[in-house]
């Protein structure tokens, strides 16, 4: 299929011991993230080129154990058992710290006779602790050479891609788990029956208990009378605990240890991070720095990106020949791209924080904190990565629910994280805080802020309260529990955050672009030509937008808006809103500009000039509170419904999603509306 | 009981402490093992392990 042949290596190890860190010293040159094809899922995977051989490098999702025991966990075991034919070995991270830890999933993979190449990853770590690690010795009784690095240093990275190049993959040359006397008669059997080249593949598929995969079913032999006595899970725990026994009898030769104990940062931060009260304060505060900032700090780029486009405008109105193209670009495109371009600084920024929660290792300590506010509401500790990542967009949020490992809470928390405001409400909030919100302050406050404020706030809100509707009408499946990592902390990658956040902010840049491109040419086309005014036209062209069909389409919609205080324009702005929020601003940005031949006023002033025919203004502080509760809502995100499908795989759960919160949106800006006007 | 908790590396035979809980009965903060691992764990998952007093 592929054209020229590349190496395919995967990277894999638990969670947070750097993998990442090497991911991206490895792929430095050249790297990007999508879908793997093959996989429902997003991995991550990247490319470098070493001495002329071409090597993609999959990202793993970090696992403790084969035996998967949620999602993300599931899409590990499934890809490393099923795609063996595909890559060349598996490229596995130790964290010097957690050897132990490590070496349980090590053995499993080495067990099942997949190549693999040994990393330690953070020698210097160990060391500070006072904690000496053999290597030679480690590397005797793991039967692999150890490749030590720092990936952060690029130490060690060069020797890895030396070993590539080499297939230094090795592949085990006996298994390291035994199996346990009173099963191995069974074992055998099973083994020799499906002609598997070793004991361990039917352990494990007996382990498994399901399919998983090329591991074979056994469903057959489950019939005999001998495998009465086995039941999946006692087994992992079973070899679970026979493993840890050979790994510490292993550990016991290669580590050494000095007597004094230095404290690590981890352990200071903790002190005060997960405090009882201190922990919750620090936790509101970063929430109230990193909103400080994306208001504040991107109002310089944004005020350069608004007058960019407002001087193009100008600029292509005047320099282009006189007709329909030169007011298709400078009253459609130009206007409609702009008004989106211009919120880049806001999401780049939010993403980059979020990016930098996650890198260091905070987030796992928010999890700590959060699972007890949590869980009235139906949801896990674990919900609030989600929760507090759909601030930048419910998409990677959605995914993000993979590590929940009830399904109970994995499904509500999909569910409920769309109302938290993601960035694509960002552009509506501010303009239409713009229109209604006089510029005083409240304790130094401006009152926008506040506002703003409120709407993240009131995202949050309702979040938890439908969780807490929902929870009484799905069936719980299985048990919930919290068993989680709390990693040590780690300097975040800057450098390389910074890189993933200009790529996600270009894709939402060129994304939102190309479908504000298309909307814009419609809006455009629609409102250029109307209904034929005398006999002889087929259709009326360069017509006043009130006459235009763009009018007769959204007058037509007018009934059902009207309840909520909207006219026909905000009517177009919602309806091309349901490809992607932030489309609305382009549609306004779009219809101001073609009523109102005036490119260097920017488009907000002209919003704020509409009046109605009785006089009225268009934008009221009753009608802006209704679309700003409308928008808070809604679900009005074509991505976000694909990737809800995709995680739930049921058109119901994605239909009733859709049904609740367009409907919670209409009946509640209809009742502000009501009451304010 | 969560396998997890034996996949963690918490087994039987290891010594740990408790450094930390969340507020209103929230998650404990356990460390345990030689290499002072630490892992979150609620009440509930406690409840499955059995203790015993060091010094």
């Amino acid at each position: 299929m592929k054209e020229n042949k590349k190496k395919q290596v995967l990277l894999v190890g638990n969670p947070n011991v750097g993998k990442s860190t090497v991911f991206n010293a490895l792929c430095n040159k050249k790297q990007k993230t999508g879908n793997y094809a093959g996989v429902t899922v997003a991995s991550h995977s990247g490319h470098y080129s070493f001495k002329n051989e071409e090597v993609e490098v999959v990202d793993l999702p970090g696992s403790y154990s084969i035996y998967p025991s949620s999602e993300d966990e599931a899409i590990f075991s499934k890809f490393l058992i099923d795609e063996q034919k595909n890559y060349a070995g598996v490229i596995y991270i130790l964290e010097a710290l957690s050897l132990k830890r490590g070496l349980l999933l090590f053995q499993q993979i080495q067990d099942l006779g997949i190549p693999m190449i040994l990393v330690v990853n953070q020698i210097d770590q160990a060391e500070r602790r006072g904690i000496n690690i053999d290597i030679k010795k480690f590397s005797e009784s793991v039967g692999i050479k150890i490749i030590q690095t720092n990936a952060k240093e690029q130490i060690g990275i060069d020797e890895i891609k030396e070993a590539v190049l080499n297939n230094k993959f090795v592949k085990a040359e006996k298994i390291s788990f035994e199996t346990p006397n009173e099963h191995k008669d069974f074992i055998q059997k099973v083994a020799s029956h499906k002609g598997m080249d070793n004991e361990y593949k039917a352990w494990m598929s007996l382990s498994l208990g399901t399919d998983l995969g090329r591991i074979e079913s056994i469903v057959g032999l489950m019939n005999e009378p001998d495998s009465k006595s086995l039941v999946p899970k006692r087994l992992q725990v079973q070899e679970t605990v026979r493993r840890y026994q050979h790994v510490d009898k292993i550990l016991s030769d290669v580590i050494s240890k000095k007597p004094q104990f230095k404290e690590l940062l981890t352990e200071k931060l903790d002190k005060v991070l997960v405090h009882k009260f201190w922990g919750y304060v620090v936790f509101l505060m970063i929430l109230l720095i990193i909103f400080q900032s994306v208001f504040f700090l991107a109002e310089y780029p944004m005020n350069w990106i608004d007058d960019l486009f407002s001087w193009t405008a100008a600029f292509t109105s005047e320099h282009l020949p006189e007709g329909p193209i030169n007011s298709l670009i400078s009253n459609g495109i130009v206007p409609g791209i702009g008004g989106i371009v211009v919120f880049a600084p806001q999401i780049g920024i939010l993403l980059y924080f979020l990016y930098l929660l996650e890198d260091s290792g905070y987030m796992a300590r928010v999890v700590f904190l959060m699972d007890r506010l949590l869980r009235p509401f139906g949801l896990n500790g674990k919900s609030i990565v989600p929760l507090v990542s759909g601030t930048a967009c419910a998409i990677p949020a959605v995914i993000s629910t993979r590590n929940i490992e009830n399904l109970k809470e994995r499904l509500l928390t999909i569910l409920v994280t769309p109302f938290m405001t993601c960035s694509a409400r960002l552009p509506v909030y501010s303009i239409i805080i713009g229109l209604i919100i006089s510029d005083g302050t409240f304790l130094g406050i401006k009152y926008k802020a506040l506002v703003l404020m409120g709407m993240y706030l009131l995202g949050f809100a309702v979040a938890l309260f439908s969780a807490a509707v929902l929870k009484r009408f799905i069936k719980n499946k299985g048990k919930t529990y919290l068993v989680m990592d709390l990693p040590t902390y780690k300097k975040p990658l800057f450098g390389y955050d910074l890189k993933m956040v200009l790529g996600k902010v270009w894709d939402f840049i060129t994304g939102a672009g190309k479908i504000i491109f298309i909307v814009s040419i419609i809006i455009w086309f629609l409102s250029y030509f109307g209904p034929k005014q005398k006999q002889d036209q087929f259709v009326a062209t360069n017509v006043e937008l009130d006459h235009s069909y763009l009018a007769k389409m959204g007058k037509g919609i007018e009934p059902i808006i009207e309840p909520l205080g909207y006219d026909w324009k905000m009517g177009v702005g919602i309806l091309t809103s349901f490809v992607a929020r932030e489309v609305f601003v382009g549609t306004m940005s779009t219809l101001y500009s073609l009523e109102d031949d005036a490119p260097e006023v920017k488009v907000i002033d002209k919003m704020r000039r509409d009046v109605k025919p009785n006089g009225e203004k268009v934008f009221s502080f009753a009608t802006g509170i209704s679309v700003l509760l409308f928008y808070a809502f809604a679900m009005q995100c074509v991505s976000t419904l694909a990737v809800v499908y995709r995680e739930t795989k049921s058109w119901k759960w994605t239909g009733l999603q859709v049904v609740m919160m367009t409907g919670l949106a209409y009946f509640v800006s209809m009742i502000a509306y009501q009451i304010l006007k | 009981m969560p396998n997890k908790i034996i996949e963690m590396g918490l087994l039987p035979e290891t010594s740990f402490r408790i450094l930390y809980q969340a507020p209103f009965s929230g998650p404990m903060y356990v460390e345990f093992g030689d290499e002072k691992s630490r892992i979150a764990l609620r009440e509930e998952e406690g409840d499955f392990i059995i203790v015993e007093e060091l010094n």
